[in-house]
């Protein structure tokens, strides 16, 4: 079953924008459960159909999550408003939040951390792929769901378009996946790359890790000390930026180089003292975690995990 | 995006805080009644965006390669003064005809500030903020930041200002404040007061210098500021305190809440291309020194991308991460950038779709061939959304492209394009 998800998982989404509806048809053909729409004056109605597949619609959270059991949360809203939708779900007290808006403004992002200290929720992102979970077939998220594959190794990105590109490499390595996290690549996340890989070394359904960062912040620093103290499971990190030059903004407001700590090499540095195995190129984060898992005696070939 | 000196210190002066009298300037005659005005002790500051620009030094266009190329080499020697030859971006002057001789190369249309982060064609100088000389006591540093991973603002402040806080955090840490914002509670002036105490400022300065801090966290809250920083504050021999420098980073993803911050932004400190690619909505682009042009979705693959490139010994022309593109028109757009770039003499397209459908990624790539004429060898690896559909577009169109389906053969492919120049054009990978 893994993190974050299982097959118990309840999704509401929040944001039925074009952009909102095309991708929660594609979580609904991948198989996940979906019990409710949030959408102010949705021009459908009060419900949402795609093929088989019906779900209500509602002007709030804290009635939809009341009426459904919603236990998740997926956020579509466009950045002006992906806050106050954040905040929403906080005060509905929805247990898990993602939210996929990029461009979210910082200082918004600042009253969202205030608010979810001390509350009931967690939140993945903002500025993220979302969250998929291959074996119960629960995609709370924007990925391309073909290059997933049930598994045992836990992934976890800053960058969502990396994460398809390392999931697509275990892939053809013939490694399936348990949990696939982007945690966002803003300045300010909910969760970090830390809290997820505590997440992945209590769970049993997964093995090894692929834990992808880049230039900026001290989030793979933070991640590193957690490796060093409590990681048993092997983890394959790669680092983006090695060669972005100094000082110049690579897109994410995230990946800005301060001083030393930012750049990739110190990174690097911090995660091989921390044993784990680097992969230096981004086109070999597959191969390297196939050796790992066969040196580990934990490479299972495809099919061996069952599906949900 | 940054804003000018003079422009952070309009904004200081409209929310309370103390700066020196003085404004921007941009002819002779503004100059010099402004100067009669404030004289005669000034000091006259180029208006960049740049950093490093007091050590820089201010040269005419033709000579701004060579100047570069020493500031890099022997920066001791060839750095910019406050008073003598080497004029940099910073000048005293006593009396009206003294700062307008430093004003005039400043203000010469044919003048650049270079400095060792402007690059060899160093920027133009927007404007010249001329100021009164202060008497100073002593210097201290201030900034207010957010910090990402504790998700609240930051303040840091030092008795050691008037030099890079970084250094000072190297040589002596414990000199290097840093103060914790509680974002319910704000910055409010006793907390302001707490921190001019600790920093030593003597009583009779305190209470002045703390509600210039807590005007200063105002600042960063109604700016939407990603960075305020006053380098330094001075206390006076008067005993007062003063922000005789500013810097107001504010944070572009808040534009839509400040009209785009029009008022403040100032298009000739960017790079064009760089304009021109957010005027067609194409994303996020960064010229860099190679001569592949890259073009690809997410921030981090379109790093990931370079980086592969240089470990296949290939050297990338540009950053370019074109977000979520479902609109072919786009892909035309990007690539109109990438083919008027005189570098570039391979294209290497990498899109992973998620939110994107490489379907209609591969349609923009034929319109673009098509209508841009495109003669430089072209690579394409495509992954994700509609990827079928995407190959077969691709295929069936009939245009010169070499594909691979992984990231590593595919940047192998641009690299040897890239080194074999246009014989290979007309290969089919």
């Amino acid at each position: 079953m893994s993190i974050l998800l299982n097959n118990r998982t309840r999704l509401l989404i929040q944001g039925l924008g074009n952009e909102g509806q095309n991708q929660i048809r594609r979580s609904l053909d991948y198989g996940t459960t979906v019990v409710a729409g949030v959408h102010p004056g949705f021009r459908g109605g009060d419900t949402f159909n795609h093929g088989s597949h019906e779900f209500p619609v509602y002007p709030t959270v804290v009635e939809a999550v009341s009426k459904t059991r919603a236990n998740c949360s997926i956020i579509y809203v466009p950045a002006p408003g992906a806050a106050d939708a954040i905040l929403e779900n906080i005060a509905a007290e929805v247990p898990l939040i993602v939210c996929i808006t990029e461009g979210v403004p910082v200082h918004d992002m600042i009253r969202v951390r205030t608010a979810l200290e001390g509350s009931k929720s967690r939140l993945i992102g903002p500025n993220c792929p979302g969250i998929i979970q291959p074996a119960s077939q629960c995609r709370v998220g924007i990925h391309p769901p073909d290059v997933f594959m049930p598994g045992n190794v836990g992934v976890v990105s800053r960058s969502g378009t990396l994460v398809y590109e390392a999931v697509d490499q275990l892939t053809r390595a013939g490694i399936g996946q348990s949990t696939c996290v982007g945690v966002g690549g803003d300045p300010i996340i909910g969760e970090q790359q830390q809290a997820i890989l505590r997440r992945f070394q209590s769970d049993p359904d997964t093995d090894a890790v692929v834990l992808i960062g880049e230039i900026g912040g001290l989030a793979e620093q933070a991640a590193a000390a957690y490796i060093k103290r409590s990681m048993t499971k092997p983890v394959v990190a790669f680092i983006a930026g090695a060669t972005a030059p100094p000082g110049r903004r690579m897109g994410h407001a995230g990946a800005i180089i301060e001083g030393e700590a930012g750049t990739a090499e110190a990174k690097i540095k911090a995660l091989e003292e921390a044993g784990a195995v680097i992969s230096r190129s981004p086109a070999e984060i597959g191969s390297t975690m196939r050796r790992v898992l066969e040196e580990a005696g934990k490479y299972q070939p495809p099919g061996a995990v069952e599906q949900a | 995006m940054n804003i000018h000196e003079y422009q952070a210190k309009q904004i200081f002066k409209a929310h309370g805080v103390p700066v020196p009298d003085g404004g921007p300037v941009t002819d002779e005659r503004e100059a010099r009644d402004l100067l009669k005005e404030i004289g005669p002790d000034v000091v006259v500051k180029a208006q960049v965006h740049a950093g490093g620009r007091g050590k820089g030094r201010v040269v005419k266009r033709d000579r701004a390669g060579r100047v570069y190329a020493e500031l890099i080499a022997d920066p001791e020697k060839s750095e910019g003064q406050i008073v003598g030859r080497r004029r940099g971006g910073v000048r005293l002057a006593s009396g009206v005809e003294e700062a307008l001789k430093e004003f005039r190369p400043m203000m010469d249309k044919d003048s650049r500030l270079v400095s060792v982060q402007t690059g060899a064609d160093g920027v133009p100088i927007s404007a010249v903020l001329i100021e009164q000389q202060s008497s100073i006591a002593h210097e201290y540093y201030f900034s207010v930041q957010v910090d990402g991973a504790n998700g609240q603002p930051l303040i840091i402040a030092s008795a050691e200002g008037g030099q890079s806080i970084e250094e000072v955090n190297r040589t002596n840490p414990r000199a290097v404040l840093r103060v914790p914002v509680d974002p319910v509670e704000g910055f409010p002036a006793f907390r302001g007061r707490s921190l001019a105490s600790r920093l030593g400022i003597p009583t009779s300065a305190i209470r002045a210098a703390g509600d210039m801090f807590a005007n200063l966290y105002r600042v960063f809250i109604d700016m939407d500021a990603s960075l305020v920083e006053v380098n330094p504050f001075v206390l006076t021999s008067e005993g007062t305190v003063l922000a005789i420098d500013g810097k107001v980073g504010v944070d572009d993803n808040a534009a839509f809440r400040h009209g785009g911050y029009e008022e403040w932004r100032d298009r000739s400190q960017e790079n064009p291309v760089e304009i021109e690619a957010e005027e067609a909505n194409i994303g996020s682009y960064i010229k860099l020194d190679g001569n592949i042009g890259c073009v690809v979705n997410g921030a981090g693959l379109a790093m990931a991308t370079m980086d592969t490139l240089m470990l296949h010994g290939g050297e990338p022309a540009n950053f370019l991460d074109i977000g979520t593109v479902n609109r072919k028109d786009r892909v035309v757009e990007a690539l109109r950038i990438i083919v008027n770039d005189p570098d570039v003499k391979t294209i290497f397209i990498n899109i992973f779709g998620g939110l994107a459908r490489v379907d209609i990624v591969a349609e923009g790539v034929v319109d673009a061939v098509n209508e841009l004429k495109i003669t430089q060898p072209l690579v394409v690896r495509l992954n994700g959304s509609n990827v079928e559909e995407g190959r077969r577009v691709l295929h069936d169109s009939g245009i010169a492209v070499q594909t691979a389906d992984e990231l590593g053969d595919a940047a192998a492919l641009a690299v040897e394009a890239a080194q074999s120049g246009r014989r290979r054009s007309r290969s089919d990978g």
